[in-house]
C-alpha cells in the first residue's frame, strides 16, 4: 500500500472546512463561510490568506451597497489539491 | 474553529469534509417567486385573447402580451438588484438561468419564424413544447418532481393541439401555465417557507 502525504496545507481543521465548502459552490461570501465554519472573522481572514498563497483559492473584494464584500472562489490547484487530499486520507483510511 | 491550526486525525478529516459538504447542500433556496409572476402572467394573457377573441371577436385582445415585456424589465432590475446580495453562487443556479436564458431566445425566435411565415397557428402549440423544455429541466436539476410533471403535461398539452381548433389553442397554453409554473410556483414558494423556518437558507432570485 503506497502511503500519500497529507498535504500540510490542507491538514488543518478551518482551512479544510472552507476548502470543503467552495468546492461545494461556485463561489461564497466571506460572511457565509464564517457562519458554516462558525469561525471568528479574523482566524478565517488568517485561513484564507494562507489558502490564496498557496494558490488553492482566489479572493476578490467588491462593494455592496457601500459595504465591503469578500468573495472566496476555489481554483483549479485547489480542485487538484484537494482531490489528491481526500485521495490520500482514503489510502491512510483503508488500512 | 478558534485555533487556527487544529490538527486531526484522518477520520476526523473525512468527517468534516462531508459536514461542511452537507452544509453547502441544497443551496439553490428557489422562491418560487418567477414561476408565479410568469404563470399568473401567461394565463391572463391567454384567457383575456380568449375572451377578447371568442366572445367579442376584437382581434386587438392580442396587445395584451406587450404586458410580458413590463414583466421582463422588471425580472431584469430585480435580478440586478438581488445578485450582489447573494453570498453564495452555485452551479445548479448558473446551469438554471443558462437553461431558462437558452427557453427565452428559442421562444423569441419561434414566434419571430411563425410571425415572418404568417404560420400563427403554429404559435401555441410550438410554444407549448418550449414550455416543456425549460420546466422539464429544472425538475430535474432543482430535483422538484412537480416542475418535471409540469414539463410533461406542457408536452401532452402540445401533442393534443393538432387534434383541436386553433381557435382554442391558447386555453391549452393556459392550462400548461397552471400545470407547469403556477402549481410549481406555490409549491415551491411554501417549502420555502417551511425551509426557511428552519435553516439559513439563501433568498435567492431563482427563475
Amino acid at each position: 500500500m503506497e502511503f500519500k502525504e497529507l498535504d500540510p496545507i490542507l491538514h488543518s481543521q478551518l482551512r479544510l472546512a472552507v476548502m470543503s465548502l467552495l468546492i461545494s459552490v461556485k463561489e461564497a461570501e466571506f460572511t457565509f463561510l464564517k457562519e458554516k465554519t462558525n469561525s471568528t472573522a479574523g482566524n478565517l481572514s488568517v485561513q484564507m490568506n494562507k489558502l490564496k498563497e498557496a494558490g488553492y483559492i482566489e479572493i476578490t473584494k467588491q462593494f455592496n451597497k457601500n459595504y465591503p464584500q469578500t468573495i472566496g472562489k476555489i481554483t483549479p490547484k485547489g480542485i487538484l489539491a484537494f482531490e489528491n487530499y481526500v485521495k490520500a486520507l482514503q489510502s491512510y483510511m483503508t488500512l | 474553529m478558534e485555533n487556527e491550526e487544529i490538527k486531526m486525525s484522518e477520520s476526523e478529516s473525512m468527517l468534516l469534509i462531508t459536514s461542511m459538504i452537507n452544509k453547502a447542500k441544497n443551496l439553490y433556496g428557489e422562491t418560487g417567486l418567477f414561476y408565479l409572476i410568469w404563470g399568473w402572467v401567461i394565463l391572463f394573457c391567454c384567457l383575456t385573447e380568449f375572451v377578447t377573441g371568442h366572445f367579442f371577436h376584437n382581434p386587438k385582445g392580442n396587445l395584451v402580451w406587450l404586458l410580458i415585456y413590463a414583466v421582463l424589465i422588471f425580472q431584469v432590475f430585480y435580478i440586478r438588484k438581488t445578485k450582489r446580495s447573494r453570498r453564495t453562487r452555485t452551479y445548479t443556479r448558473e446551469i438554471n438561468s443558462f437553461v431558462w436564458l437558452s427557453f427565452f431566445i428559442c421562444l423569441m425566435l419561434t414566434i419571430f419564424i411563425c410571425v415572418s411565415f404568417k404560420k400563427y397557428e403554429l404559435i401555441n402549440p410550438l410554444l407549448l413544447v418550449l414550455y416543456g423544455i425549460p420546466t422539464f429541466l429544472s425538475g430535474i436539476i432543482i430535483k422538484f418532481k412537480p416542475l418535471l410533471f409540469g414539463g410533461i403535461f406542457c408536452w401532452t398539452m402540445a401533442f393534443i393541439s393538432p387534434f383541436i381548433n386553433p381557435e382554442y389553442h391558447v386555453l391549452l397554453s393556459a392550462l400548461a401555465v397552471i400545470a407547469a409554473w403556477i402549481i410549481p410556483g406555490h409549491l415551491l414558494r411554501n417549502k420555502f417557507k417551511s425551509e426557511m423556518g428552519g435553516t439559513n437558507l439563501e433568498i435567492t432570485n431563482g427563475i
